[in-house]
């Protein structure tokens, strides 16, 4: 073999090592891909839903700064769709990961959009005539969709895809379309790729406040969690960030928060704090007033958890600036009065011992955060650990949380338990760097052996 | 290009609902197309969105723009974003200008639509003004150096170094103290009873790396330079004994200096040569020059001959190409309030930490520091120097109102070792909230009050008050749950203290030039996206360096530092935007007024010339020099005198002929 040929086939073996397997799109999963391919990295990017994002896509404000989340989260998910090092593969999920001597070979299936994806121009025409509206899963249900769809205007990447299961295919979208995208006939496709490592950033899943019987959530019109109440005052959401009642579209005077819904709660199956629930309850609760200058607005709390940076001042700021209402009690029931579909909160204020039953318009439930619903799927393919509260766990939570009892497999984000953004992003960064410790090791090892 | 007729298209955003639901956006395009030089005026829903930049890039290339203008947000996100779309398309960013007509108008002005929509106008209008005088701007490559600093050696310095390290990069890692380990090498167990002093060991092990250089007993100086190249002035304070060390400790019987040991508090005593810890790194002895009296009983046992009592400071000199910030926190001494200082028994949670160590002043057994007894009964007071509230009536300042993040849990760790080591005795937490957010630190909580901790809820109005009587500790505090109040004989009364900067913080800040947020601690770049960056390029902060946190949280915090260093180190280069100042030399007249203001010390004086000259890498483009040029002889790229007036000119409406 000439020298060239030789160095050629080294390059192409350090090319084959030198890629990373990022599962998970949201903010973590963005920022994971966005910092190894940075170092140089080939990143494979895999989202199992149609647009990158993942839950920070769909609030409204953050805290404690009050920026607006969709602007501060958008320019990464463009960054990622044009780095020239990371290959996008969205609406996919991994099948199967293998060990291959000391690389992962991942079959990853591509799901079928039932559309074009190198045609589609993301013009939209195809929706608009549509004639099949769904509840927009984005808008948690409260907008509507049409059967084919983006789920945000600023989804990466921007092609539609036709919900199947909705579709009655009547052929319109085909006909309007003009690049000719559409194609009924698609079928999914596998894909394999080799990686010398995998992070795992697949984020979490928000406590079903439906099993939380006594709240009556899903029952009573006004009862709504956290994340509703984000589509609800987001200006591109489905009121045009008009706060209103469901039941009726009344402004809200009287809002309650109600915290530690699915979390430090035996009886939710989750004795955990989920980390979020009290900042963004504060940070709801202003943007409540904002909306509704005059709204009376009461938090009913077990301990206020105000940690990070800013956050206590921003606590203190609602409680004097914004006269929202804390109330130490942890709520025992909601009542729907049938007439008004107001709520009554019966909740012991443990502060005073005083037994209360108040009025509300409106009732936010602060839901927590519990394990990601494929975690099963996801540790039966990687053989990575969960720790008893069902998030991924290192075998030394204590030192190193990105690490898993498989060499070359991290973990980060909110997968390894709740936290909040910048955590998130900070621990995204600490995954990338480990994992591209693990993939120069490799290189290493590969060439010692050579020698 | 500058004698090319300007071309310009302007994109007005929707923002969604955000300012189309006050602007009148239609209108405002209408407007704004019939300007002179105003090629093309759109709105569309998302301009960030992919069709909203596809938009710009297809009428670049259809109608032949060489100038864009996009009307939306504040600039901070988003301008890269466009200037991105205009390299893409083949013209230079910088021919590209930004009107809020957001933050500054639509939210700024709901509930006026009309006005709003003529305040869109005028801020479009003087944005087209700027932007038919823009000028293209080039790049400068500027190599870096593959190597990193990291300043403060403990567990988040050592973790970034030990990765940057293993990356393959060299790494200087530079501490104050005479050994590594920060608070860590103080603490006891973490939490779930891992001991701290083997987390510490293991991790100092990974130092000896041949791409680690640890300088210990050793300060910054000073730093100059810019991103890839930092000029770095360590000072190495003489450590009088050298290697040949074989830590036999018989320097130490013979020491006759006795002062406080500051590594357990005051708690005890150390000589004048001393090994800091046990299992400390550099495991050698030390000399501290300041108590040492030269009497040379030392040199005379020393085997050795490993102690030089002449040793001299060293200065090191090294170029870097970033540099991590871990330089971490300093624990809140108490200012007497709850008997600190008036009663020995009263003594912080650091001090605790160290009474349970082994390798502590007692060996790890917990006793009174007044008498040596063992107390029966002990009571932790929480948030100490945290979430301190304004008292104006009384003349105080807010000290930190800010919550310091580990203290709950790590109470509560503590807690629960004294009653598994010690269960006789009575443990109370006296507290406002219990913040143990932490990953199972709820169950450290459960656990606590599952082994009858008991749990005394207080107010801030009503702080607990720590008294004598007939020799006994009290504690008064009124139990705002159960509203009694309550009197608890206390043999030892723990404050548990929260972290406040450090006290050199300004100090390296100056050397740094790192912003500090109203905490105090160093400011990230981005309080939710970029947490790990600064607004100095090439400079990254990780830890508590950044605000109060826990092992847990600054061990991950510092890898995210040490990635963002190696991506900078790893891609070898970067290219800087020139918008720099420049200077006319026709009119200059060497005065030097603008090197004395200038931050970045990137403007200085041609001694031959006898005019001002910048230095383009190290100028940020903030426009002090330009502003007190006394002839108008610096100017700065993208922001001259004539793109600023010609907006000021245009901010009234034209007289519509």
């Amino acid at each position: 073999m000439s020298s060239i040929e030789e160095e050629q086939e080294e390059q192409e073996k350090q090319e084959k090592q030198q890629s990373v397997l990022v599962l998970g799109g949201g903010v973590c999963g963005i920022q994971v891909a966005l910092d190894l391919a940075d170092m140089g990295f080939k990143v494979y990017l895999v989202e199992k839903k149609p647009s990158i994002g993942g839950h920070m896509a769909q609030l409204d404000k953050t805290f404690p700064t009050l920026d607006c989340s969709a602007c501060i989260l958008t320019p990464k998910m463009v960054d990622v769709a044009r780095h020239p090092n990371i290959e996008l593969l969205t609406y996919s999920e991994v099948l199967a990961v293998s060990r291959a001597s000391k690389s992962f070979e991942v079959t990853i299936l591509k799901k079928s959009r039932y559309v074009n994806e190198d045609k589609c121009t993301g013009c939209g025409i195809c929706a608009q005539y549509c004639p099949i509206e769904v509840p927009n899963e984005f808008d948690q249900g409260i907008g509507i969709r049409k059967a084919i769809y983006v789920p945000f205007p600023q989804a990466i990447p921007l092609i539609y895809t036709i919900d199947k299961e909705n579709c009655i295919k009547c052929g319109l979208c085909e006909r309007m379309c003009e690049a000719e995208a559409i194609d009924h006939n698609q079928q999914p496709m596998k894909i394999t790729v080799t990686v010398g490592s995998i992070v795992v950033a697949v984020g979490f899943q928000l406590f079903d406040a439906k099993n939380k019987q006594e709240y009556g959530y899903g029952r009573y019109d006004n009862v709504i969690t956290g994340l509703d109440f984000e589509r609800l005052v987001n200006a591109a959401g489905p009121t045009g960030g008009h706060l209103a009642r469901l039941s009726d579209a009344k402004i809200p005077k009287k809002i309650a928060f109600i915290q530690c819904v699915g979390s430090r709660d035996e009886k939710s199956g989750n004795l955990n704090c989920s980390r979020v629930c009290c900042m963004y309850a504060i940070k709801q609760a202003i943007l409540a007033k904002e909306h509704i200058p005059d709204a009376d607005i009461h938090v009913f709390y077990m301990d206020i958890r105000a940690y990070g940076k800013g956050f206590e001042e921003f606590y203190t700021r609602a409680k004097e600036e914004f006269n929202v209402k804390f109330v130490r009690g942890a709520v025992s029931e909601i009542v729907e009065i049938p007439e008004t579909k107001n709520l009554i909160v019966r909740v012991e204020d443990t502060e005073t011992g005083e037994l209360l039953e108040k009025e509300f318009d409106m009732v936010v439930l602060s839901v927590g955060l519990t394990p990601p619903s494929d975690s099963e799927a996801i540790e039966n393919i990687l053989g990575i650990s969960k720790g008893e509260d069902g998030f991924f766990s290192s075998p030394d939570p204590q030192i190193f949380t990105v690490d898993t009892n498989i060499g070359g497999i991290f973990i980060a984000g909110t997968a390894e338990g709740p936290k909040d953004i910048p955590d998130s992003v900070a621990q995204a960064s600490a995954a990338a760097m480990k994992a591209s410790v693990a993939l120069v090791q490799l290189t290493q090892e590969e060439k010692h052996v050579e020698k | 290009m500058k004698n090319e007729e300007p071309k310009i298209g302007v994109y007005i955003c929707h923002c969604g609902m955000n300012i189309a639901g006050v602007v009148n956006v239609e209108e405002v395009a209408q407007y704004i197309g019939k300007l002179p030089n105003v090629v093309v005026a759109k709105h569309y829903v998302y301009m960030c969105s992919q069709p909203g930049q596809a938009l710009i890039r297809e009428d670049i290339k259809q109608l032949g723009l060489n100038r864009v203008i996009v009307a939306s947000c504040s600039p901070r996100m988003h301008e890269p974003t466009f200037r991105k779309v205009l390299g893409e398309a083949g013209i230079n960013p910088f021919l590209f200008e930004m009107a809020n007509i957001r933050e500054q108008v639509a939210w700024a002005h709901m509930r006026e639509p009309e006005k709003a929509t003529e305040k869109a106008k005028a801020l479009i209008r003087m944005a087209v003004a700027r932007a038919r005088l823009l000028e293209p701007i080039s790049k400068i490559e500027v190599k870096v150096v593959p190597r990193a600093l990291v300043i403060g050696a403990g567990v988040a310095g050592i973790t970034a170094t030990i990765d940057l390290a293993k990356k393959g990069f060299e790494v200087y890692l530079v501490e104050k103290k005479p050994y590594v380990g920060g608070h860590l090498a103080l603490l006891n167990k973490l939490y779930w009873g891992k001991d701290a002093s083997e987390v510490y060991t293991s991790l100092v092990k990974k130092l000896s790396h041949p791409n680690i250089k640890v300088l210990v007993n050793s300060d910054i100086t000073k730093i100059s330079g810019h991103i890839g190249n930092f000029e770095v002035k360590i000072t190495q304070k003489p450590r009088c004994v050298t290697e040949n060390c074989n830590l036999c400790g018989k320097c130490e019987e013979v020491c006759p200096i006795s002062v406080p040991n500051e590594i357990n508090l005051g708690l005890d005593q150390r000589k004048a040569v001393y090994l800091p810890l046990p299992n400390c790194y550099p495991p050698k002895y030390i000399i501290d020059k300041e108590n040492c009296n030269s009497c040379g009983e030392c040199l005379k046992v020393c085997r050795k001959k490993a102690i030089n009592l002449d040793e001299k400071t060293r200065e090191i000199d090294i170029i870097v190409g970033t540099i991590v910030v871990t330089s971490g926190f300093e624990p809140y001494k108490p200012k007497g309030e709850f008997g600190y200082g008036k009663y020995k028994d009263v003594i912080t949670q650091l001090m605790l930490e160290r009474l349970l160590s082994q390798n502590g002043p007692t060996k790890g057994e917990l006793i009174k520091p007044s008498d040596g007894k063992k107390p029966r009964s002990i009571s932790f007071i929480m948030c100490v120097g945290s979430r301190q509230e304004l008292k104006e009536e009384q003349g105080e300042k807010p000290l930190n109102a800010y919550c310091s993040r580990f203290c709950c849990s790590s109470a509560l760790k503590n807690a629960l070792l004294i009653k598994e080591r010690y269960p006789e005795t009575q443990v109370y937490i006296i507290y406002r909230d219990i913040r143990t957010f932490g990953r199972r630190h709820e169950e450290l909580y459960r656990k606590c009050r599952e082994s009858w901790i008991t749990f005394i809820r207080y107010k801030p109005e009503e702080p607990p008050k720590v008294t004598e009587k007939d020799g006994q500790l009290v504690v008064k505090v009124k139990d705002w749950l159960f509203k009694v109040n309550m009197e608890i004989s206390t043999d030892l009364v723990v404050l548990v203290e929260g972290m406040i900067p450090r006290e050199d913080t300004a100090d390296l800040q100056a050397k740094i030039n790192v912003t500090r947020s109203p905490d105090g601690f160093f400011q990230e770049a981005h309080p939710k996206m970029n947490p790990l960056d600064t607004f100095t390029d090439g400079l990254f902060i990780g830890g508590t360096a950044q605000g109060p946190k826990d092992v847990i949280d600054t061990v991950y915090q510092a890898s995210g530092a040490a990635a963002k260093a190696a991506i900078l180190l790893s891609r070898g280069r970067v290219l800087i935007d020139q918008v720099t100042a420049t200077v006319n030399e026709e009119i200059c007249t060497g005065c030097g007024k603008c090197t004395k203001v200038c931050p970045y010390t990137a403007i200085e004086l041609d001694e031959i010339k006898e005019v001002a000259k910048v230095y383009d890498v190290k100028c940020k483009g903030c426009g002090s020099c330009s502003s007190t040029c006394p002839v108008g002889a610096v100017q700065v790229r993208h922001f001259k005198d004539a793109q600023i007036l010609t907006m000021v000119e245009n901010l009234l409406p034209f007289k519509e002929d």
